[in-house]
């Protein structure tokens, strides 16, 4: 076997290949069966009230829905290859934002739902804040365009506090920042660390976020999740929030051990009664219910208008879909307000249910929570929505913060260097 | 052989084997420590496994468990149909570490044994199969099997390990072979047989050592494989356990018990199948022409 | 022994062919018989790893020359790939860690695994029994059946700050000073990413060490020990001999595996705390899957298998050289 012609034959059949994958699937044949996928477990808000909707759909439409579930790892790896495959489903979850649905969208894979969204009235069911994630321009980025995506539940992020832990050490619940620190000074006066934190995954950095949002305006969050100006990273929005973790840890507020940890460890925590108070989001909600021993209450972060939050997931339709009506039908039940309720009485966030449709009075607290974001639109989105790479980046300079690599001013110079970094080329500046 | 060139002295008949001296039983401990040191995150797995969510809570990961919980087991093997996914896995496994085995010899008797022309380029030539990044394949591939019409299903997969493993076992056994005595062959050739029964009757009864543990080996990693199976197998009815075992592993939430249950299933199987062929690994060279 | 057959072997009595013909170079062990049509066997094997490795190799070249985001299709972009890469700091990084990684994943591993593979079949499978040699060498090997998701898991709940099963020891036995936050500090982070490769890696080069020892007859250690070689004589005078076939094909395999490492680092540190462990192959995986530049990935993995072909072909090249001074002895 002689290597020159190796090289020729193989560079033949690659070049065939490459030509070939050029050219995606047709559309699929209708056939009366509705595919769906989604990621949400079966013991979940979601996953009960999904359930219920297959049942209703079923027995409305005469169509069967052929469910498959899936993890969240899974469509998020090849959520590209199979969409552009005969594989692909009728009607799938998928994740917001512009890395994810939007890029998706943005390269013809999402079938665009304008007239469903007109048919169904979905515009005028979703408050507009919602309405951010679901739409996306021809560039993927969020905000505007058309509708390629529809949320049914909502996600933000709060403070659980240990109730117990509170009353046996005189904290009041803060309603300011000072009061906050206080109250962490007052379980650190007694030798407990008074925060949850977790610096290998997210919680830290949505920390970090909030208190950024603290300083800044509904501007500053747009400049930073659609680029509509550039990003300072040493403005006062980062500076003060950088600046405050730095504080916190040097007070003992945050255990600089949080590089270590993930989530779990940091809702296990929280859960046992090591940590009276946790930052975190809605979805921990029903897990606390089931498992926590203690009394636990939520607040909102004190004296600000914003908190880190959005839509949940989507519901997208692939442009190969063999039955789009019949997964628009299914859409429009998931909002109705009997499925939207059994929702929130699982401990899920609604977007279609007033407090008033709800029989379980544990998840009032956390809907009227989010209906105070939604009424002061405050959903903020999250830290690492902007590039794709930026999660890990932001955990990475935290890490570096947390266990004194980087000084404040080193780790908002090189998480705003990544941040530059993973623009897209649309947001007017190179990307690799 | 260098082995021969030390004196034998022939009297081999009445010596005591079991003389242990104090530098015995001192190897003995120290290998039986380090021994208990490698097994003991396998330990945690083990209480884990039987924990309920909130017992864990509590105690933490090395607390014994207050009481055996099952439901954890269980609920994965409901929710992950893990009988239809331990089929996938097995039959997957099985049929590479078995197809892996003959490409590997067959490339190895040419390169080791038959000498042919350009031996180092083609031993690295089959070892790029084993250097590639992994995540290169990706994308290639996805298109190559979705061209063919492979895409989703298992023998995809299969193809796809045959050759990685091969590569190692090629390497392997070309090295080995190459040891391989003259005089055996010699003496198959001068009874007659053909190339293929010289393979067949004389060199892999030999090898089967070394070809035991090669299979051993080809089992357990295309079993534990991850990224292409989660790429190719996009069906529920074509995965394999440790993409089930991914499942687990929420958006945000992760159950630490059910993963540890499940990660007692997962280990479970190769487990057994390591167990199994033991014996295999074991078993000695009844060649006589070595010695 | 050898990849390569020195030309002219002296040592060996070559056995001269029936034709009277002088042996060549290319001629098979076998007499009768020219290397021509081994080549048979080769296709196979040949066919399988055009498709699966060849083509997806040549495809990959071209896509680090292109802006690829893995579905519309690629656009060639010159050398724009190749010019970031050497200029991205993260990257030259992520090649720093790799050497980290060779040490923990072969050096460590074939040293240790020489050692426990020479006292469990020279000491312990003679002298207390092949059954315990067996089950010693199974336990060595479980953590290679342990899928790296779960080893994560299971890791993470050994080295956490917090009571984590390793400071809660350290603290028991009264050392708790050195209770330390381990994957969470950048100076401990890469060292316990290490150690724990060793501990996946150790029970390989056991397996295949006492594979290759069985090759040996126990014979000669019972005679060897009769003419009073110690311990360590034996080791240097049968042990290391029989197993250097094995040497070579353990460090070679284990190099490339501590190049392409990715699995660890993607479970239990994702390259954190701040970069610290970040390698090439988890750099390149990011780019392909979390940031859809699958162009710039390609370069990536490119430049990664670049370095592991140079490293194969020295390796493969010094074992050749190895063995034919072997021969010449």
């Amino acid at each position: 076997m002689n290597a020159r012609r190796l090289i020729a034959t193989t560079g033949i059949a690659a070049l065939g290949i490459a030509a070939l994958a050029g050219c995606g699937p047709a559309e699929q044949e209708s056939d009366g069966v509705l595919t769906l996928w989604h990621y949400e477990g079966e013991n979940s808000a979601m996953g009960i009230a999904w359930n219920r909707a297959i049942e209703i759909f079923e027995e409305e439409t005469g169509a069967t829905v052929a469910f498959e579930e899936r993890s969240f790892e899974q469509i998020r790896q090849t959520a590209s290859q199979v969409l552009n495959s005969d594989e692909a489903p009728d009607l799938l979850e998928y994740n917001k934002g512009n890395a994810t649905a939007g890029l998706l969208a943005s390269q013809g894979l999402l079938a665009p739902l304008d007239d469903a969204v007109a048919e169904y009235g979905w515009d005028e069911t979703l408050a507009s804040s919602l309405q951010t994630t679901a739409r996306y321009d021809e560039d993927g980025v969020m905000g505007s365009g058309s509708w390629y995506g529809v949320p049914t539940y909502g996600e933000y992020v709060q403070f659980y506090y240990n109730a117990e832990m509170f009353d046996e050490y005189g904290v009041e619940v803060p309603t300011t920042l000072d009061e906050l620190e206080d109250a962490m000074q007052a379980f650190v006066d007694e030798g407990i660390t008074p925060l949850a934190e977790a610096a290998a995954e997210y919680p830290l950095g949505q920390l970090w976020y909030q208190l950024a949002l603290t300083q800044a305006d509904r501007q500053w969050v747009d400049d930073y999740q659609v680029y509509d100006n550039p990003v300072d990273f040493a403005g006062t929005e980062v500076t003060y929030a950088t600046d405050t973790v730095a504080d916190w840890v040097e007070s003992g507020y945050i255990s600089s051990d949080a590089t270590g940890l993930a989530a779990e460890d940091a809702g296990t925590g929280f859960i046992n009664g090591t940590y009276p108070m946790f930052f975190s989001g809605s979805w921990w909600y029903g897990r606390f219910l089931d498992e926590a021993q203690h009394d636990w209450s939520t607040f909102l972060f004190p004296e600000t208008e914003m908190s880190p939050g959005s839509s949940g997931n989507l519901w997208v339709i692939p442009t190969t879909s063999g039955d789009p009506e019949l997964a628009q039908e299914f859409i429009d039940i998931t909002l109705r307000p009997e499925i939207q309720a059994i929702m929130g009485d699982n401990g899920g966030v609604p977007v279609a249910a007033s407090p008033d449709d709800l029989t379980n009075d544990s998840s009032v607290e956390l809907i009227e929570n989010f209906n105070t974001l939604l009424d002061q639109d405050g959903l903020a989105f999250y830290p690492d929505w902007p590039t794709p790479t930026f999660y890990d980046e932001l955990n990475a300079g935290l890490q570096g913060l947390l266990n004194g690599s980087l000084s404040p001013q080193q780790m908002n110079e090189q998480i705003g260097s990544d941040y530059e970094a993973g623009l897209p080329a649309s947001a007017g500046s190179s990307t690799p | 052989m260098s082995a021969t060139s030390l004196l034998v002295t022939g009297e081999t008949g009445h010596r005591n084997r079991r003389r242990r001296t104090v530098g015995d039983w001192i190897v003995l401990a120290v290998i039986v420590i380090t021994a208990l040191v490698v097994v003991f995150p396998f330990l945690l797995i083990l209480i884990n496994a039987f924990k309920s969510p909130s017992d864990y809570a509590t105690g933490g990961p090395l607390q014994l468990p207050t009481a055996l919980h099952f439901d954890g087991i269980a609920a994965f093997w409901e929710r992950v149909d893990f009988t239809g996914k331990l089929w996938n896995s097995l039959f997957i496994s099985g049929v590479v570490a078995v197809l892996a085995v003959v490409v590997s010899v067959l490339n190895a008797y040419a390169i080791g044994i038959g000498r042919v022309r350009g031996r180092v380029p083609l031993i690295l030539v089959f070892l790029l199969a084993n250097m590639l990044p992994q995540e290169v394949l990706l994308y290639p591939l996805y298109t190559i099997f979705r061209t063919i019409g492979l895409y989703d299903n298992v023998w995809s997969v299969i193809i796809t390990f045959v050759v990685i493993q091969s590569a190692f076992g090629t390497y392997l056994l070309a090295s080995v072979f190459g040891t391989f005595p003259k005089e055996i062959i010699e003496a198959a050739a001068l009874d007659g047989a053909g190339r293929w029964l010289t393979l067949w009757r004389v060199i892999v009864p030999v090898s089967r050592p070394t070809l035991g543990v090669l299979m051993v080996f080809f089992f357990i990693w295309t079993w534990n494989e991850f990224l292409i199976p989660l790429t190719f197998l996009i069906s529920n009815a074509n995965q394999t356990v440790p993409v089930a075992i991914s499942v687990l592993q929420g958006d945000r939430l992760m159950d630490v018990t059910t993963t540890s249950a499940s990660a007692l299933l997962g280990l479970l199987p190769t487990l057994i199948f390591f167990l199994i062929f033991q014996r295999t690994l074991s078993r000695g060279i009844t060649a006589g022409a070595v010695k | 022994m050898t990849l390569i057959e020195s030309r002219a072997d002296a040592t060996r009595p070559a056995v001269a062919p029936p034709t009277g013909r002088r042996r060549g170079r290319g001629d098979s062990l076998v007499p009768f018989l020219s290397g021509r049509s081994y080549w048979w066997y080769l296709l196979p094997g040949f066919a399988l790893l055009t498709l699966i490795i060849l083509v997806p190799l040549v495809w990959n070249i071209y896509l680090s020359f292109t802006d690829y985001r893995g579905i519309i299709a690629p656009q060639w972009s010159g050398l724009d790939n190749w010019v970031t890469l050497f200029h991205d700091e993260r990257f030259w990084l992520s090649f720093r860690n790799s050497v980290a990684m060779i040490l923990a994943m072969v050096i460590a591993p074939t040293v240790i695994g020489l050692l426990v593979a020479a006292a469990l079949f020279d000491v312990i499978g003679r002298k207390f029994g092949a059954k315990l040699a067996a089950f010693l060498r199974a336990t060595y090997y479980l953590p290679q059946i342990l899928p790296s998701v779960i080893a994560a898991i299971v890791i993470g709940w050994i080295l956490r700050p917090e009571n984590g099963a390793l400071n809660t020891i350290l603290q028991a036995v009264g050392l708790g000073q050195f209770a330390s936050n381990w994957l969470g500090a950048p100076d401990t982070a890469l060292v316990s990413l290490m150690v724990v490769l060793v501990w996946i890696q150790v029970g390989y080069p056991v397996v295949i060490f006492m594979a290759a020892l069985e090759r040996v007859d126990p014979e000669l250690y019972e005679a060897a020990e009769i003419d009073g070689a110690g311990w360590l004589r034996r080791f240097a005078a049968i042990t290391m001999p029989m197993i250097r076939p094995e040497m070579f094909v353990v460090a070679l395999t284990c190099t490339i595996a501590a190049l392409k490492v990715f699995g660890p680092v993607y479970a239990l540190t994702g390259g954190g705390p701040n970069f610290a462990t970040i390698v090439p192959s988890y750099y390149s995986y990011s780019q392909f899957f979390q940031n859809q530049q699958v162009g710039y990935g390609a370069t990536i993995a490119t430049a990664l298998t670049v370095v592991i072909m140079l490293v194969s072909i020295v390796f493969v090249w010094a074992q050749n050289r190895a063995e034919r001074k072997e021969r010449e002895r």
